[in-house]
């Protein structure tokens, strides 16, 4: 559908619509209240098929009956859709599909809020002549250890099927059979097991499809939706919550094009229950005993003022109030400016500045129109699955260009057109690389630049990590200005941050070398050096906020040592895990059914986190539990309600000053898109649009080399698995280098949610054929790498060189093996009687 | 003309109305209006007292009423196999107006059943004291798993008690209520 199109008036039923050449007459109806049934039409799937002929219109000047769905708008086309003949089309089709639908509706579990009762009242017959025997299939059945089947009430409209192979593109659910025989099913009935399968159930207008997790749970009228946001990742996905009975009973999309495009992982989808789960954090506790609040804040309180300035903390899952009230805590009445929000380190305040310019930053939804996009250094399967998605959309629909450049293969390669592979630690280098690239010079980067350049609207989705090297967000801004992004409408850089609100959290002040709004501010220490200053004993008192280290950052072993050497831990945790262990103070958190709150989406987008669900009896609203230890601290905040502490918040961020609550609003807002919004940059000069620094990148000095896998000129995007020249040439003593990755699946969201558990990931190390076969391993032999023991997984398309493994697992996290610099490994392979 | 209450054109200009009472009290005429009321009265008594008692002895003895009376609900079970007949649809809560009927249902596990179809009601609540006795729910069931009884005898000392569980909804009522017999 071209945006262009030309504005037409059409007549529905005697009334003139007005629409947009070209758009489907479904739409214009819509948009001009005329109701038309439907089962299988569903924009976001991509083009209609027109497969359950129930949105039949008569069209004057057709002699026979059209699908409205898959009808474009003509100038003066004169519709019908109540006349007789349509009447009986519609209750032909009723019909049809009532002849092998069961009469299920009181155990099934769609009824209440099903489209096909729906428009089975509306527009059905009321009876049926039919009085054959039905179709039979064996039912429910078990489509996933997440979806059941029940295939007797499927009517084949199918959208599942278009989902899985035109959406998520995992191409695993098919119509099988032919006629009434035909059924929703995958090749050889393995589980269908992807991502995002829990859409499927949203789209299903029977009840085929239903969610494992909700099953019977509760009609539509026993329930209430309440809409908030997901921030288990960066996506932020709007969801609504189904609530009964003030719990969480189901999550579904609540459809919003800018930020997700209506779509969930399943993360998000089936992640609910740890709410409830026992390993919740429901009360304070004091060196691991419950105490009450008024004990719990005073033994904060002292714990605090003990520490005489030499405190620190660290936010990592906190709404934009939370970071800030942090902030204020640490600078304002502690007197100390050790404050971050990163698990490592990042860029400097002034390149973030610089970053968070308006006319360099992408919004999701330029992805869509995007003419060339550059993922860089993160898979967004794993970062931030719904950009995944996204990024397939542009490609199918809108013919976008892709190229990837990461260390490691990602899901997104079989449809680039260009990748790129450098080895783990060469993020920064390889980003100088391209940025000359892309101004003409002849590197390693050249294949990918050459997509890139002079593409037109240029989206640069980035992953946070490559900006724990020096350098590497300063070549970002040398390829944003090599493809003149300040200066193309829809082009710009969009980050995948670490953590959900790690924008908002920037923004708010939780930062060493920045204040609220980024302004300029005393120089405090980063995570890193946060965790070096514990050791060393330069600071004593610890307060993580939402942050739990010894799971999610880097090089666990000093960290252990961090939180042992501090003499004070202030904890604020959801569930208990390994950090809470070694806290002295542990204060609940809210979940983001519980929260109230903003939280800030890479993009720019204030989103509002509503309170959806009950909170355990002794969890109380952490900004009032932040503002009381202010109190206690001697600084009077004034605030004592999420309304007072957004004001307080959009007082002090320039970049939010003057954004209202209702403007947020359930849509969220971009702080760039309001009228005069505050450039990020305060003070410092502005350089002009500058064309690209001619002569590489700014580390000029560091010339290692990088591994370049180019794809076969033939099949588009097609790895090779030769490996590379110039790779990163293996150590003479057989060492490897060491790039890790955050799995999707890794995280407390797997082991808390029952229904997640089949997914938990075991640590793996994803080896090249070259190396295991000098190391002579196989898929599945058990290896050990520097005391971690694992599982070798050969994978055609990593370098020769390199061994992967994950982050955030729970038995061997690679975690423990990094220390900030790169890392060699060495693989011993362990017999079967030794493992 | 003036209003000066002593003058004596005032005075002449008020109209005077004069009240009927009725005989006065007492005496001869008195008494015998009194035991001529008397008596009207005990005619309608004397006359109803050859009927015999009308009192109920309640509670030794109940009303019977009407077979389509609308008293206590009843959840039935299958004779023959035993299993409960609600499905646990909620669509008696639904039809509810005065939204005393709490259903969580659960699915059947294959082996141990305990409705014919693939969900149960896991929980079955009626507030009793909160249920308008309007018959909807037994309208609404397409099981007819759920049905008005006869029962009228709900008093308890505690609310909370009014709330009728599954299982005391299946369970046959104690105490019967006589039913009308034909033509009575
Ligand atoms: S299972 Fe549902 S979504 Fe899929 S084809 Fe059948 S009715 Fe459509
Ligand atoms: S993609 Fe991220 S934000 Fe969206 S539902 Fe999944 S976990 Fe939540
Ligand atoms: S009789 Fe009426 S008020 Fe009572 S439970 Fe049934 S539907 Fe509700
Ligand atoms: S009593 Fe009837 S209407 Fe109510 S839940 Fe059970 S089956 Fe459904
Ligand atoms: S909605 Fe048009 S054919 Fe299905």
């Amino acid at each position: 559908m071209s945006p262009a199109g030309r504005e037409v008036t059409i007549t529905i039923d005697g009334r003139e619509v007005p629409a947009v050449e070209g758009e489907m007459l479904h739409d214009a109806a819509r948009k001009g209240d005329v109701e038309i049934p439907y089962f299988c039409y569903e924009p976001k799937l991509g083009d209609p098929v027109g497969a359950c002929r129930m949105c039949l219109v008569e069209i004057e000047g057709i002699p026979k009956l059209q699908t409205s769905c898959s009808t474009p708008v003509r100038e003066g086309m004169v519709v019908h859709t109540r006349t007789e003949q349509v009447k009986e089309a519609q209750n032909s089709v009723v019909e049809f599909l009532l002849v092998n639908h069961p009469l299920d509706c009181p155990v099934c579990d769609k009824g209440g809020e099903c489209p096909l009762q729906d428009i089975s009242y509306g527009w059905g017959p009321g009876k049926s002549r039919v009085i054959d025997e039905k179709r039979h299939f064996e039912k429910p059945i078990e489509l996933s250890p997440l979806v059941a089947i029940d295939r007797e009430r499927c009517i084949l409209c199918y959208r599942c099927v278009r989902f899985s192979q035109e959406v998520s593109e995992d191409a695993q659910l098919q119509l099988i059979e032919r006629g009434d025989r035909t059924y929703v099913g995958t090749f050889d009935d393995r589980p269908y097991v992807a991502p995002f399968q829990g859409n499927i159930t949203d789209i299903c207008p029977v009840g085929a499809l239903t969610n494992y997790t909700y099953r019977f749970r509760a009609r539509p009228w026993d329930i209430e939706h309440a809409g908030s946001v997901c921030t288990i990742c960066p996506s932020q996905c709007n969801v609504s919550f189904t609530v009964r009975d003030e719990k969480v009973k189901r999550v579904i999309s609540r459809d919003n094009h800018e930020v997700d495009d209506g779509w969930l992982c399943d993360r998000g989808r089936y992640g609910f229950e740890m709410f409830d789960a026992p390993e919740r954090v429901r009360e304070p506790q004091l060196k691991g005993g419950a105490v009450s609040w008024e004990q719990a804040l005073e033994a904060v309180a002292e714990g605090l003022r003990r520490a005489g300035g030499k405190v620190a903390a660290i936010a990592g899952d906190a709404s934009n109030e939370e970071g800030f009230l942090l902030q204020r805590i640490l600078r304002d009445a502690l007197g100390s400016p050790h404050i971050d929000s990163r698990p490592s380190r990042g860029p400097k305040a002034d390149v973030l500045r610089r970053l968070a310019e308006p006319n360099v930053s992408a919004k999701v939804r330029d992805i869509d129109e995007a003419d060339a996009i550059l993922v860089l250094g993160t898979d967004p399967l794993h970062s931030s699955p719904i950009l995944d998605l996204r990024v397939r959309k542009a490609i199918r629909r809108n013919g976008a260009k892709l190229v990837v450049a990461t260390e490691r293969p990602t899901a997104l390669d079989g449809g680039a057109e260009a990748i790129a592979r450098y080895a783990p630690g060469q993020a920064a280098h390889f980003v100088g690389e391209l940025a000359s690239a892309i101004g003409g010079s002849d590197n390693v980067a050249t294949p990918v630049a050459e997509t890139l350049r002079d593409a037109g609207k240029v989206v640069v989705i980035w992953g946070e990590r490559i900006a724990r090297e020096d350098g590497a967000a300063e070549a970002l801004l040398d390829v944003a200005a090599a493809t003149n992004m300040s200066t193309t409408d829809g082009a710009g850089l969009l980050e995948i941050p670490d953590t959900t609100n790690a924008r908002g959290l920037r923004e708010a002040g939780c930062l060493p070398d920045a204040g609220p709004g980024l302004s300029d501010t005393t120089a405090g220490k980063s995570t890193e050096e946060i965790r070096e200053a514990l050791i060393s004993g330069e600071l004593t008192t610890l307060v993580l906020f939402g942050a739990d280290p010894l799971r999610d950052f880097p090089d666990t072993p000093a960290w252990e040592e961090a939180l042992t050497a501090a003499d004070f831990v202030l904890t604020f945790s959801m569930h208990d895990n390994a950090t809470t262990a070694k806290s002295d103070v542990v204060l609940p958190l809210e979940t983001h059914a519980e929260k109230d709150g903003t939280v800030t989406h890479p993009d720019g987008r204030l989103q509002r986190v509503r309170p959806s669900a009950s909170r355990p009896e002794n969890v109380v609203p952490n900004i009032l539990v932040l503002s009381e230890l202010a109190t206690k601290l001697g600084l009077d905040t004034g605030i004592d309600s999420q309304p007072t502490a957004f004001q307080a918040l959009t007082n002090a961020v320039t970049l939010y000053n003057g954004i209202e609550d209702e403007q947020i609003g359930g849509r969220g807002l971009r702080w760039q898109d309001r009228e005069g919004a505050t450039s990020a940059r305060t003070g410092t000069e502005q350089p002009g649009p500058g064309g690209p620094p001619e002569g590489g990148s700014p580390d000029t000095q560091r010339d290692a080399p990088i591994s370049m896998v180019q794809p076969d000129p033939t099949p588009r995007g097609v790895a090779s698995a030769d490996p590379p020249s110039g790779g990163p040439s293996t150590a003479a003593n057989g060492d490897l280098l060491l790039g890790t990755y955050r799995d999707l699946w890794a995280g407390p969201v797997t082991e808390l949610n029952p229904p997640l558990k089949f997914l938990t990931p075991q640590q793996r190390v994803e080896i090249s054929r070259t190396d295991a076969e000098r190391l002579d391993l196989k898929s599945g032999d058990k290896v050990r790498v520097n005391g971690i023991e694992a599982e070798a997984h050969v994978k055609e398309r990593v370098p020769a060189g390199v061994v992967f493994m994950a982050e955030g697992v729970s038995d061997g996290n690679a975690n423990a093996l990094l220390n900030g610099g790169p890392v060699q490994v060495k693989i011993e392979k362990l017999d079967e009687a030794t493992a | 003309m003036s209003f000066d209450p002593k003058s004596a054109s005032y005075l002449d200009s008020i109209e005077v109305v004069e009240v009927q009472r009725g005989p006065k009290p007492g005496g001869v005429g008195g008494a015998y209006r009194a035991f001529g009321e008397t008596l009207r009265g005990l005619k309608t008594t004397m006359a109803r007292l050859i009927e015999g008692p009308m009192t109920i002895e309640y509670p030794e003895e109940k009303t019977p009423v009407y077979p389509r009376f609308r008293g206590r609900h009843k959840l039935h079970k299958f004779e023959d196999t035993g299993l409960e007949k609600c499905v646990g649809c909620s669509l008696c809560a639904a039809a509810c107006p005065a939204d005393c009927i709490r259903v969580v249902a659960a699915e059947n596990i294959p082996g141990d059943r305990v409705s014919a179809g693939e969900r149960y009601a896991a929980v079955y609540e009626i507030n009793l004291s909160r249920c308008i006795f309007c018959g909807y729910c037994e309208i609404a069931c397409p099981f007819d798993a759920i049905t008005m009884g006869h029962d009228y005898e709900m008093a308890d000392y505690d609310r909370r008690d009014l709330i009728f569980t599954k299982e005391m909804l299946l369970a046959e009522p104690v105490e019967r209520t006589p039913l009308k017999s034909e033509g009575e």
